[in-house]
This record gives C-alpha cells, sequence and structure tokens, in this order.
C-alpha cells in the first residue's frame, strides 16, 4: 500500500493512505490530503496513478513541489522519496515496490545435503573451492592498530577508516536522539584532540540551528558558556562545506574584526551534517591554546586537513543517523498516537452506548411518574440500575487493565469467591434465561490469592458464559473447581453450553477490545481476567467448540509467593 | 376500524427497545421491533411500517436504507436513523439523530412522522 508520512511541519506523525483516484494534497478542505500549512497552496499538488506507477504532480503552486530536494512538475515517486511541500516534508513509501516479485524465481540454492559451506573436508562447495575464510573476529583486525613498517599514508587511512568504522557502529540502532548526539560527541572526543564540542540541529519549525548537544574535554580550560561564531555557522550552512580554522588572523576568509577574533578562537573545526535531503546540523569543535603554551610547546597546529576530512566524515555519517532516528521517533510517535486515537474511540463507543441507556431508563422513570404507572418507573429504574452496574464495570476493568500491581495475597475460601460471583451472577442468568450453577468441593484447602481480583477474573468470564448462552433453549453455565491435593495448580472452570468460539477467533478473544458480542462487549473482560490470573502467577486458557459452548480454566497456583511466582513446594 | 400507525424499530440494544417500545406503544402505535438487520428488513418485508428506527451501527446504513426502501416498494416508510452517518454513506433518512439522544425529541418525532403517514 503505497502512503505519504509527514515527518515534519504542523501534520508531523500523520500517515495518508494513497489509495483511490484524484488525490490532492492542499491546505484546503477538500482536499484528499489537507496539510495545516500556510505555505501550501490551496490545492498544490495532485497524486496520480499511471501504467507506471504514483506521480506526483505539482498544480502550479506558489511556492512548488520538491522531491528529494528537486523542484518537479511531475515525478514518478519512489520508495523513500521525500516530498518537500511548503514546510512540510513527507516520505514517500509503497509497500507493494517489491513485495510482490517472487525472489524464488531469481535465487537457487543448489546442492545436496545439509548447508555446510565448508563442504566437508576437500573444501569443495558445488563445484567452487573455499579459498580463505575470515571470521568476524579476524575481519575486526582489518581495524588493527597499523604496522610501525607501514607507510604514513597507509597508516593514516587505515585509522581512519577505523574511526569512520566505528563511527557507523556507534550510530546505528539508536532510536534516542539525545543518546545518538552524546556519542557522537564521545567518539570525537576520543579520536580529535579537542577541548569543547557543540552539535546543533536545525529546528524544523524555525529552520535555525539550536544546540542540541555539547560536550567538555575533562581538565581542559574552559570559559564558562560555550560561544560559538556565528560567520563560522553561516558559511557552513550555506557552503555546506566543513571549515577548518586553525589561527583566524591567517585565514583571509575571516575578518580580523570579526567574531572568531574575538572570541578568541584559535582553532575550530565546523562541519555540515550533511543528509540524504538537506543539512540537518553541523557539528562544531574548537581548542584552545594559551600563547605561552605555544611558544613552550612550539606546537603545530591541533587540527589538520586531516582532521577536517575526518570531521566532515563524521558529520555525514552522523546526519545519516540523526534522518534516521528522527523518522523512526516520528513513527514511533505515530503509531502511538493512532493507538491512543483507537483507545480513546472505543471507549467512548462503550460509554456513550452506556449513557445512552441511562438517559432511557431516565426518560422511562420520568414517565411513569408524570402518569402514576409504578410499572413504567420500575422499567426505567432497572435499566438504569444495569447501566450504572456496566460503568462501574467498564471502570474498574479499565482501573485493572491500566495499573501493574502486585495482588494482595491473603489465605481465602475460594468457594466463597466463586459462591459469591455466582450470586451476583444470578439476576442476569436468569434475565438471559440461562441456568447458573456452582458446584462446590468441599474438601478444599485455604489458597492465597487477592479475593478482589479473582472475583472480578472469574465475574468476567461468567459473564461471558451467560451472554454466550442468552435465550439459547437449555441453556446453562456452570463454575466448579478441578483441584488434587499435590498439585501446583487449582483450576476454576467455567463451563457453558452456548454457541462456543470458532478456532480462528480464540488466541483473538484475549486481546484487548476484541470483542465478539456487538455493543454489549468492551474487549476488556477476558484481557483483564488473563492479566489478574497472570498476576497471581497463573493463567487462563480456552477449549471451545463451535455450537456446544465453551470451557475456560482459570489457573491459579495453590502456593504462590508474596510476588505472585509459585513456590516451588520442594523446596 | 383503520389500522394504527406501525413503528419497526432496529437497535440491538435491548434497553432502548424496551424504552421505545414501552413509551409508543402507550401511545397507541403498533410496534415492530428487531434486535439485527436482516430480522429487520423481513418484519419491514411483512408489515410494511410508517416509520423505521434504525441504529446505524448495525450495519452500514445507506445499504440498508436502500435495502429497506426496495422492501417496502411502494409504500416508503419513513426512516430515522441514529447514530453517527459517515458523509460517504449516500443516506436518505427523513431523519438522523446523533448518539447519545434524548428520548423525548426522538419519540416526539417518531409521533409525528407516524401522524404524517396515518
Amino acid at each position: 500500500m503505497a502512503t505519504l508520512f509527514v515527518m515534519q511541519g504542523r501534520d508531523k506523525g500523520k500517515r495518508f493512505d494513497l489509495r483511490g483516484e484524484g488525490i490532492t494534497l492542499g491546505r484546503d478542505g477538500s482536499n484528499r490530503i489537507q496539510l495545516n500549512d500556510s505555505e501550501i497552496s490551496r490545492r498544490h499538488a495532485e497524486v496520480r496513478r499511471t501504467s507506471e506507477g504514483i506521480v506526483l504532480a505539482d498544480l502550479a503552486s506558489s511556492n512548488g513541489t520538491f522531491v528529494n530536494l528537486e523542484k518537479i512538475g511531475e515525478r514518478l515517486l519512489k520508495n523513500g522519496d521525500r516530498v518537500q511541500i511548503g514546510r512540510t516534508l513527507l516520505l514517500f513509501t509503497d509497500a507493494d515496490d517489491r513485495s510482490s516479485v517472487n525472489l524464488a524465481h531469481d535465487v537457487d540454492i543448489v546442492g545436496l545435503g545439509s548447508a555446510s559451506l565448508a563442504g566437508g573436508e576437500s573444501g569443495n562447495v558445488e563445484g567452487s573451492r573455499i579459498l580463505k575464510s575470515v571470521s568476524h573476529e579476524s575481519g575486526s583486525q582489518l581495524f588493527a592498530p597499523p604496522d610501525p613498517a607501514e607507510s604514513p599514508w597507509l597508516a593514516r587511512a587505515r585509522s581512519n577508516l577505523q574511526v569512520m568504522y566505528r563511527t557507523a557502529l556507534a550510530v546505528s540502532h539508536t532510536l534516542d536522539i539525545d543518546q545518538l548526539l552524546t556519542r557522537i560527541l564521545d567518539l570525537i572526543f576520543e579520536w580529535v584532540e579537542t577541548d569543547r564540542g557543540c552539535i546543533m540541529l536545525v529546528d524544523s519549525e524555525t529552520e535555525e540551528l539550536a544546540p542540541a548537544a555539547s560536550r567538555n574535554r575533562k581538565g581542559a580550560r574552559v570559559d564558562g558558556k560555550m560561544s560559538i561564531s556565528r560567520t563560522i555557522l553561516d558559511y557552513v550552512m550555506q557552503h555546506k562545506e566543513g571549515v577548518l580554522t586553525s589561527d583566524a588572523r591567517d585565514d583571509e576568509r575571516w575578518n580580523p574584526e570579526g567574531s572568531i577574533v574575538k572570541l578568541g578562537v584559535r582553532e575550530a573545526i565546523c562541519v555540515p551534517m550533511q543528509g540524504r535531503y538537506g543539512i540537518v546540523g553541523v557539528i562544531y569543535i574548537d581548542t584552545y591554546t594559551p600563547p605561552g603554551q605555544v611558544i613552550q610547546q612550539r606546537a603545530a597546529n591541533k587540527f589538520s586537513e586531516e582532521h577536517l576530512k575526518l570531521m566532515v566524515a563524521i558529520g555525514h555519517q552522523a546526519a545519516l543517523a540523526v534522518e534516521d532516528t528522527s523518522y523512526y521517533s516520528a513513527m514511533v510517535q505515530a503509531e502511538r498516537l493512532a493507538a491512543m486515537g483507537q483507545t480513546i474511540a472505543t471507549l467512548s463507543h462503550h460509554i456513550k452506548n452506556i449513557l445512552q441507556g441511562i438517559r432511557g431508563g431516565s426518560y422511562l422513570i420520568e414517565e411513569g411518574l408524570k402518569e402514576e404507572d409504578n410499572d413504567v418507573v420500575r422499567r426505567g429504574w432497572r435499566i438504569v440500575d444495569k447501566n450504572q452496574e456496566r460503568i462501574s464495570n467498564l471502570v474498574m476493568d479499565m482501573l485493572t487493565f491500566s495499573k501493574d500491581r502486585e495482588p494482595e495475597l491473603a489465605e481465602a475460601d475460594l468457594n466463597q469467591t466463586l459462591a459469591d460471583v455466582v450470586e451476583l451472577m444470578q439476576a442476569r442468568a436468569g434475565e438471559a434465561e440461562v441456568q447458573l450453577a456452582l458446584a462446590r468441593r468441599d474438601d478444599l484447602p485455604q489458597f492465597r490469592f487477592d479475593a478482589d481480583l479473582l472475583h472480578k477474573a472469574v465475574l468476567n468470564v461468567v459473564t461471558n458464559a451467560i451472554d454466550a448462552c442468552e435465550k439459547r433453549a437449555g441453556g446453562r453455565v456452570e463454575v466448579s473447581v478441578e483441584y488434587q491435593p499435590g498439585e501446583q495448580f487449582v483450576h476454576i472452570v467455567v463451563s457453558d453450553n452456548g454457541e462456543g468460539i470458532a478456532a480462528e477467533d480464540l488466541q483473538r478473544i484475549f486481546s484487548v477490545f476484541e470483542s465478539k458480542k456487538g455493543s454489549r462487549g468492551t474487549g476488556l473482560g477476558l484481557p483483564v481476567s488473563q492479566k489478574i490470573m497472570r498476576e497471581h502467577g497463573g493463567d487462563i486458557r480456552v477449549e471451545s467448540t463451535p455450537g456446544a459452548g465453551s470451557r475456560f480454566y482459570l489457573e491459579l497456583p495453590t502456593n504462590v509467593s508474596s510476588g505472585g511466582a509459585p513456590v516451588n513446594q520442594t523446596e | 376500524m383503520s389500522q394504527p400507525p406501525s413503528v419497526l424499530i432496529v437497535e440491538p440494544s435491548a434497553d432502548e427497545r424496551e424504552v421505545l417500545r414501552t413509551v409508543l406503544a402507550r401511545r397507541g402505535l403498533q410496534i415492530w421491533e428487531a434486535a439485527e438487520v436482516e430480522q429487520g428488513l423481513a418484519l419491514a418485508r411483512e408489515h410494511h411500517p410508517d416509520v423505521i428506527v434504525l441504529d446505524a451501527e448495525a450495519q452500514r446504513a445507506d445499504e440498508v436504507e436502500a435495502r429497506y426502501g426496495a422492501a417496502s416498494a411502494g409504500q416508503r416508510s419513513s426512516l430515522i436513523v441514529l447514530g453517527r452517518v459517515g458523509r460517504d454513506c449516500a443516506i436518505a433518512a427523513s431523519q438522523t439523530i446523533a448518539k447519545p439522544y434524548h428520548f423525548a425529541p426522538l419519540v416526539h418525532k417518531i409521533e409525528q412522522l407516524a401522524a404524517k403517514a396515518a
């Protein structure tokens, strides 16, 4: 499925599905993709489906449409293309790009037997012979310290390659941008003799550079707040070049009266963080050697052109990582928002239905009172009462589901807890014309469990069982206990002869907000029961035959520690 | 003696059906009720009610509306849809009432449409 995902701009995190025809992008509400961006025209661009693929066309917009920084009239979009309109940056993805190609047609694994690449003693691999093999550890020796006999050029190249290799490793798999920037600075400090370093990123809203991370060398003389020359920053951003200034007065590009001189920076390197499609920021490092020390040490400049080249390479690598991290963060945020939106929508739906019931019941009471008809008042009251119970259950389920908590374990009578549930549910069972029974076990010892939580867990399962049998001829729900002394678990069994659950739904029933009961179900009941049983160190499982009924087993450890985990009885 | 005006209620919630049934029956209307669409459709075909009250969340309301229209051919029922109807839904209901709604105005509307048909 082709989509446009907003990576930057006020709609950041939104994903637009590109199915169908006539998809326009613009500021106006008449566009399928409406973007909140004042720099976008009312009807800015259009997505068209052609035989070759998906084409983006500019609709004579005021500020133009850009794909990968290039202004376009019309452009066939490729997976990963970045579309910039106004201040909004969108990422084009098309999952069908390659997925439809069956790679089995292109690739064959030939030969017999196991896939041993050594190919036996002879080293033969299907007609080829292995000449040399290198382990992962040996591969890393490519970056071993240079041999003193090696040429200086080769030694430097090898050292630089090592720096880049380690940079690539260090910046991969980081989803936290602050952590990423700190790692980059740490690596720079490891390889370049610098006193101070700072990474500035371009703010997506203001497009201004803003400090994102900084570091000082331990023991370096640092004069309080780090001041960075705007002259350098502007030059780097405008020319997209890294600059090295080892002595401001010798460098023709800098006016002796300029900020570098005033700030007293003797040596500085500032490089752009050039990403795939633009500059995402700059890395700035500098070092200060007091005049006395220069004379004393006869020191050459600490920063060389070699350092500058290396920093430019690091800047590029860092920029790619920053882009990836920003993209993943936006994706995660979008997923989170979508999940939150889904949760709110589902809960609102349930609450709305309950509210509707309360309004209905209240209306009946009002009508009954008006006409002094007690029967109507009673009917109304029953509906109100039922719905206030529903909202109470919903809130309690929401609380139980949202909180991780340890059950308050205490010695308790399982028969009593189950009897309470059955008694509470008798009215509902009667209404549904279902026979509800408890098969008491008088030989049960006391178990340790949180009676309130277990009551809730069993109640939810019994409620479902009654609903599954509702209005079925001979509908029956039985609550029983399976236990043998010495066993690790006691099983509370809730069985019904209701409609049963299809095999493909058996796993889904424990997923939150999955309900097969239509407007009656919240999709929280079974997930809550499962959570409670797991918090006790047990679990819940189900056996079901569609058309014949279901059996739910709530497993409760017979001997649990205070943390809810079963205790090994042999110890 | 002429038949009283009739109302078909297609609503999955038993509570809401009970409220409408109780109140409308006391106002002398003939009531049919269904918890789901197929059952409601069968009742519509059989009885050609004057007013149909349909919960929009039961199924896509436009499909249902078209099917009820066909079912009561020549004797088109007034349709009241309860709940939110999507903007792409080409529904031709006499009235759409968003949820959660108040019952008094709904009952009043049903009475009005039933009286018009009578």
